[in-house]
C-alpha cells in the first residue's frame, strides 16, 4: 500500500476498440462476464460546465460510470472535484448557472423501460425524483421543514407521487420504514424536527428517503454533520438496508474510512475527470492512478509523526484554463512528455477496472 | 412534555413585562408633571392666581380637581393616587372642555384613526409582502429592481412627506387641463359639510373620499418595509436546505413555494405584522394634522398645544399600552408560528 | 510563574505594545497605522457600489451646498409685496414666497441648522449607545441583563409622541433638542452595539487582550472601537435620519422654534395656504423634496457601510 510506484501492469495490446457509446441494454441481455448483475444508472462521457464572470467552467468532463443493480459505489475526490455536480446533475437539481454540455445518463429500472435522464423534462423528472431516485444532500440536520410535523412531511411525499393512497396506509408505511430504522415511530411522527436529536433525523431521512422503494439512493457526504458513534450507527444501518431493501447507491465522501465500510466499487475524480474506477478490495490494495496513490498516501498513520504526514504537491487546477493534456500532470510524479499534450482516456485495465493514465494501457475488454 | 409546562411560565414572563413597561410610562408621566422645576400644576395656579386673581387655596383646589389629584398630600400618596386611577383608565377630565371625561374623548377619536391607519396597514401588508414573494422568486427577472428599487425609495422617505406629494399629487397638480384628481376639500377633515352622520350613502361615501388619500398615505408609507421584508425573509428560505430537499423529495413547485417556503418566509413578516398593530392607536400626528384628520394623533397634539395636561397623558398612556400589548401579542403569535420558539423562550433563562 | 505575574501587572498601552510584539503577535497597535487602514476600508466601502458613491456625492452637495451656497444667494432680508407668491421666473427661479422673497436662497440657507443638528444629534447618540453598549457586553452578567431588559421596555415607548408630550412641558431649542434625542435613541443603538461587541469579543485578537489582562478601556478605545468604524458610520448615518425626521416634523407642527429651515419652510409654505395656489408651489415642493434628497443620501450610505461590512447580512 505504501508504494508509489505505479502497479505494474501486463499491457495486451486491445484487440477491440468499442466505441464509447456501448449499448447497456445488449450488454444486459447478455450478461456481462465480469458482474452479472444488470446496469441501473450508465453515465456516459458526461459533461457539464458552469457559467461564471470568467467564462466557461467545465466542472465535470466526460465522466463515465455505471452503477449495477444492488451495487454501492462511492465517489471520492477533493472539494470542487465535481462529485457534488456530477450527482446532482442525475436528478437535474444543479444551480442555475449549471447546464449539461454533452454524455447521457441512462436510467434503467426495474419492469420499466430506459429513461434518458440528461434531456427529460422538469415535470416527468419531478416524478423519478424520490420515487426512483432519492438524491440526499450533505445538510440532513435541516432537511426537514422546521413548521411541520414529521407525519405531515412523510405524508406530504406520498401525496405527491401517489395521491390515489389513503391516509393510514400512508402511515403505516411511514411507521414501517420507522421501525426499520430503528426509531419509536408514533413518537417521531408526532414530533417537530427540532426535537429530534441529529442522530434520529439523519435516521428519519433515511426512513423518509426509503418510503417509495428507490431503486438508486445518491447520498452526498452522508454522515459529516454527526459524531463518531452515530456515523458507525448510520453506516451499519445504510449496510443492512442495502441489503433488506435492495437498493443501489452512490455516496458522495471525503472520508476513506467509510468508504471501505460501505462502497463496493471507488470512483476517484480529480478536477472534474473520472481518473479511476476499480472495486473496493483492488483501489485500497493496488491503487493505479498516481492521484489515487497520493490519496491512500496521505491517510495519516497513527504511528506516524508530523513530518511523516503526506500531502500531494501542488494544487488543483482552474477548471475556467483550456486543458492541453492530464489534468494531473503538473502534481504528477511520473508525469513524460504524453501527459502533456494528449488527455489520457478512461481505459479498462483489468477485469473489472478502468484508470485514466498514460502510465497503463488498455486489455481486452475495451474502453468504458 | 418540559413544553406543556413552560408555556404558561413564558407567558406569565411576557405579562410582568407587559405590566412593568407601562407602569414605567405611567411614572414617567407623572413625574414629568410633577417634578419638573416649572412643573404644569404649579404653573396653572399661578396663571389662576394672576390672570383671575383667584386666592392661591382656591387656585390649589381648582388644579387638584382637574388633575384629579389631592395637592395636600404627600407626593407618594398622589402618586399612589394616580396610579389607581391609571389602572382603572380613569384619566381624568379635559382641561378645555371641562367635565368631559379624557377617555370619552379618546373613544371619539379612536375609531377614524383606526379606519385610515388600520386600512392602510392592512392593505400595504397584503400587497408588500404579494411584491416580495414575487421579487424574491423572479430574482432575475427584469421588474425585480424596479420593486426593489421603489421599495427602498418608499421605505427612507418620511411619511409626511410622503403625505405632502400625495396631496399635491391628487388635490393640487391639474392633469391634462381637467382640474386635479380629487377635489382639494376632500384633503381636509373626516367627512364634507352638510351629510348627516349615521349609517348613510352619502354619509359613508363623503368618508371614503375623504379617507383615500391618507389611507394612501399609509398604504405608500408602509408598502416598501413589508417588501423589503418579505424580500429578504423569502430569499433566505428559498436556499434553506429544507427546500431543496423538498425539490429531491419530488413535491410539486406549488406544494414547495406554499408550504415549505411560504410558510417559513411568512414567520417573521406576521410578527412583525402584530407588532405594528400597536401603532394603528397613534397613527401620525403629522399625518393627521396635513389632512386636518380628526383623529387621535391630532387630539394629542391640540392638547399639547393647548396644554391639556390630562388628555396629553391619557392619550400617551393608550398609545404605548396599544404598543405593548401588539408586542406581548407578537411574541405569542411567533410561539404559536414557529414549534422551535417554545421551547426556547421557556429555556432561556433556565 | 514569575513571568506570568509581572505580564499581568502590566498597565500602559507601551509596555502591552512591547509584550505583543515580544510575544510575536501579528496585531499592531500603533494607533497611527490602524486608523489609516481603517480610513482606507471606510473608503472602499463608500466606493465599493455605485449607490453608496452616489448617496455619499449627494450628502457631500447638499452641505457643500448648504455651508456656501449662501455666499452667493443670500436670503431676501425685507419682503417685496410686489412678487408675492410669484411663480419661477428668471431673477427667482424658484419663485417667491408669501413676502416677496426668494425661494431658491432659502432652500440653500435652509440647510445648515438641518445638518448641523442631525450631526450633533447622531454624536452624542452615538457616543452614548458605544459609552453603553459596550460596557454591557463587556460586564455582562446581572448588570447587562437588567440593561438589555431596559432596553427592552424603553424601545416601547413610541418615540414621535413622546417627543410631542414633552414639547408641552420643556420649551426645546436646538439643543436641547438634540440632547433629548440622541437620549430617546439610546435603547436601539445600544442593542445593536452590544451584539456587535459581543460578537467582536469572541474573536481571537479580543480574547488575546483579554488574557493578556489589558486594561477595559484600552481594549475598547484600541481594539474594540476601532473594528466597528463601519458598523459605527452606518449607524451615524441612520441617525442622522431619524433626527431629520423629529426635527422637520416637530417643525412642521409648530412645537419647535427654529429659524430658517426647511422644515420652517413646509410649515410656513402650509399654512400660507400654498396649496391653493399652484404657482407657487415650489415654496411647498421645494423643501420637500431636498429633506427627500437629504434622506436617501444618509440611507444609500448606510446601505452600502452594511452591505461592505456585514455581506451576509443582506442578499
Amino acid at each position: 500500500m505504501n508504494t508509489n510506484t505505479p502497479h505494474p501492469t501486463n499491457t495486451v495490446p486491445s484487440a477491440s476498440t468499442v466505441p464509447s457509446a456501448s449499448s447497456v441494454a445488449s450488454e444486459n441481455a447478455k450478461g456481462a462476464a465480469m458482474d452479472p448483475r444488470p446496469v441501473l444508472l450508465d453515465i456516459n462521457k458526461l459533461s457539464i460546465e458552469y457559467r461564471t464572470k470568467r467564462g466557461k467552467l467545465k466542472a465535470v468532463h466526460e465522466a463515465s460510470l455505471r452503477i449495477r443493480k444492488g451495487e454501492s459505489v462511492a465517489i471520492i475526490g477533493e472539494s470542487g472535484c465535481g462529485k457534488t455536480t456530477l450527482a446532482t446533475s442525475i436528478v437535474h437539481m444543479l444551480p442555475r448557472n449549471a447546464t449539461i454540455s454533452g454524455g447521457s445518463i441512462g436510467f434503467f429500472p426495474e419492469g420499466k423501460a430506459e429513461i434518458r435522464l440528461e434531456a427529460l423534462p422538469e415535470k416527468e423528472m419531478r416524478a423519478v425524483r424520490w420515487n426512483d431516485i432519492v438524491m440526499m444532500f450533505q445538510a440532513s440536520q435541516s432537511s426537514f421543514n422546521p413548521v411541520a410535523k414529521i407525519r405531515t412531511q412523510f405524508l406530504d411525499t406520498f401525496q405527491a407521487h401517489n395521491p390515489e393512497i389513503s391516509t393510514d396506509d400512508a402511515l403505516n408505511r411511514s411507521r414501517e420504514l420507522l421501525e426499520l430504522v430503528f426509531l419509536n415511530a408514533d413518537a417521531v411522527l408526532n414530533s417537530f424536527p427540532h426535537e429530534l436529536s441529529g442522530g434520529m433525523k439523519q435516521r428519519t431521512l433515511i426512513a423518509l428517503s426509503l418510503l417509495l422503494d428507490p431503486q438508486l439512493v445518491i447520498l452526498d457526504e452522508p454522515t459529516t454533520a454527526l459524531d463518531l458513534i452515530t456515523q458507525k450507527k448510520i453506516l451499519n444501518l445504510l449496510n443492512s438496508l442495502r441489503d433488506s431493501c435492495g437498493f443501489s447507491m452512490m455516496f458522495i465522501t471525503h472520508d476513506l474510512g467509510i468508504v471501505t465500510q460501505l462502497a463496493d466499487r471507488v470512483v476517484t475524480m480529480y478536477a472534474g475527470v473520472v481518473v479511476e474506477n476499480a472495486p473496493t478490495a483492488d483501489f485500497f490494495s493496488t491503487p493505479l492512478h498516481p492521484y489515487s496513490q497520493g490519496l491512500l498516501r496521505a491517510i495519516p498513520k497513527l504511528n506516524a509523526t508530523f513530518e511523516q504526514l503526506y500531502s500531494i504537491p501542488g494544487s488543483t487546477p482552474d477548471l475556467v484554463d483550456k486543458m492541453d493534456g492530464c489534468l494531473f500532470a503538473p502534481r504528477c510524479a511520473h508525469c513524460h512528455a504524453r501527459c502533456l499534450t494528449e488527455i489520457p482516456a478512461l481505459r479498462q485495465t483489468d477485469n473489472d477496472r478502468w484508470v485514466a493514465c498514460h502510465l497503463y494501457e488498455e486489455v481486452t475488454h475495451g474502453a468504458y | 412534555m418540559p413544553k406543556r409546562l413552560q408555556f404558561p411560565l413564558f407567558l406569565l414572563r411576557k405579562l410582568l413585562k407587559v405590566a412593568f413597561t407601562v407602569w414605567v410610562v405611567t411614572t414617567l408621566i407623572f413625574f414629568l408633571i410633577r417634578l419638573m422645576p416649572s412643573n404644569p400644576i404649579e404653573q396653572y395656579i399661578q396663571n389662576l392666581v394672576i390672570q383671575y386673581g383667584m386666592s392661591y387655596e382656591e387656585a390649589t383646589s381648582r388644579a387638584a380637581s382637574l388633575f384629579s389629584l389631592d395637592l395636600s398630600q404627600s407626593m407618594f400618596a398622589q402618586y399612589l393616587e394616580y396610579l389607581k386611577d391609571a389602572v382603572r383608565l380613569d384619566f381624568g377630565t379635559s382641561f378645555l372642555s371641562p367635565g368631559v371625561q379624557v377617555s370619552e374623548i379618546i373613544a371619539a377619536r379612536l375609531p377614524w384613526t383606526l379606519f385610515t391607519v388600520g386600512t392602510g396597514l392592512i392593505l400595504s401588508f397584503i400587497v408588500g409582502t404579494a411584491l416580495g414573494a414575487i421579487a424574491a422568486y423572479r430574482r432575475e427577472s427584469w421588474y425585480e429592481p424596479i420593486i426593489s428599487g421603489l421599495s427602498s425609495f418608499l421605505s427612507a422617505i418620511p411619511d409626511f412627506l410622503i403625505a405632502i406629494f400625495l396631496i399635491l399629487f391628487f388635490g393640487v397638480f391639474t392633469w391634462w387641463g381637467r382640474g386635479s384628481i380629487v377635489p382639494i376639500f376632500q384633503l381636509r377633515g373626516n367627512y364634507g359639510a352638510g351629510v348627516n352622520i349615521g349609517w348613510n350613502w352619502p354619509f359613508i361615501k363623503s368618508v371614503l373620499d375623504h379617507s383615500f388619500v391618507p389611507i394612501l398615505t399609509y398604504f405608500f408609507s408602509q408598502i416598501g418595509i413589508w417588501v423589503l421584508l418579505m424580500k429578504g425573509s423569502t430569499t433566505g428560505c428559498l436556499n434553506a436546505d429544507y427546500a431543496v430537499i423538498a425539490r429531491a423529495r419530488g413535491l410539486r413547485p406549488r406544494k414547495i413555494l406554499t408550504s415549505y417556503i411560504g410558510r417559513n418566509a411568512m414567520l417573521p413578516i406576521a410578527t412583525e405584522f402584530a407588532m405594528r398593530l400597536g401603532f394603528i392607536i397613534g397613527g401620525s400626528l403629522i399625518i393627521e394634522q396635513l389632512f386636518v384628520y380628526q383623529g387621535v394623533g391630532l387630539e394629542l397634539l391640540k392638547a399639547t398645544t393647548n396644554r391639556d395636561y390630562p388628555l396629553m397623558q391619557g392619550i400617551f398612556l393608550i398609545m404605548t399600552i396599544a404598543i405593548v400589548l401588539s408586542n406581548l401579542f407578537a411574541e405569542i403569535l411567533y410561539s404559536l408560528l414557529d414549534p422551535r420558539i417554545r421551547v426556547k423562550g421557556g429555556s432561556k433563562h433556565a | 510563574m514569575l513571568k506570568t505575574q509581572s505580564e499581568n501587572n502590566l498597565k500602559t498601552p507601551q509596555e502591552i505594545n512591547q509584550v505583543l510584539s515580544t510575544t510575536g503577535s501579528a496585531y499592531q497597535l500603533k494607533g497611527t497605522t490602524r486608523f489609516k487602514r481603517n480610513m482606507r476600508h471606510l473608503r472602499e466601502a463608500l466606493f465599493s457600489d455605485a449607490i453608496g458613491a452616489f448617496g455619499f456625492l449627494l450628502l457631500l452637495a447638499i452641505i457643500l451646498m448648504s455651508v456656501f451656497g449662501p455666499i452667493w444667494f443670500p436670503l431676501d432680508t425685507i419682503s417685496n409685496p410686489e412678487v408675492i407668491l410669484n411663480a419661477p421666473s428668471a431673477e427667482h427661479f424658484l419663485g417667491t414666497d408669501h413676502l416677496g422673497r426668494d425661494i431658491w436662497a432659502q432652500v440653500v440657507s435652509g440647510g445648515r441648522e438641518l445638518l448641523v443638528l442631525a450631526f450633533l444629534t447622531a454624536s452624542i447618540a452615538v457616543l452614548l449607545g458605544l459609552f453603553l453598549g459596550s460596557l454591557s457586553a463587556l460586564i455582562g452578567g446581572r448588570f447587562d441583563e437588567i440593561m438589555v431588559f431596559l432596553a427592552d421596555v424603553w424601545l416601547t415607548i413610541p418615540r414621535f409622541p413622546l417627543l410631542v408630550v414633552m414639547s408641552g412641558f420643556f420649551t426645546l431649542n436646538a439643543t436641547t433638542l438634540a440632547i433629548v434625542l440622541a437620549v430617546l435613541s439610546w435603547a436601539g443603538l445600544f442593542r445593536t452595539i452590544r451584539a456587535e461587541v459581543l460578537s467582536l469579543r469572541s474573536r481571537d485578537f479580543i480574547e488575546v487582550a483579554f488574557m493578556l489582562d489589558m486594561p477595559k478601556t484600552y481594549i475598547i478605545f484600541k481594539e474594540i472601537l476601532p473594528n466597528m468604524m463601519g458598523f459605527v458610520v452606518a449607524n451615524f448615518t441612520l441617525l442622522m435620519r431619524a433626527a431629520i425626521y423629529a426635527q422637520v416634523g416637530l417643525v412642521f407642527l409648530g412645537l419647535l422654534p427654529l429659524d430658517q429651515n426647511w422644515g420652517v419652510m413646509i410649515n410656513v409654505a402650509w399654512n400660507q395656504g400654498v396649496i391653493y395656489n399652484p404657482d407657487a408651489i415650489w415654496f411647498l415642493l421645494a423643501p420637500t423634496i431636498v429633506i427627500c434628497l437629504l434622506i436617501l443620501s444618509l440611507v444609500w450610505i448606510a446601505r452600502s457601510m452594511e452591505e461592505f461590512f456585514n455581506p451576509g447580512l443582506r442578499k
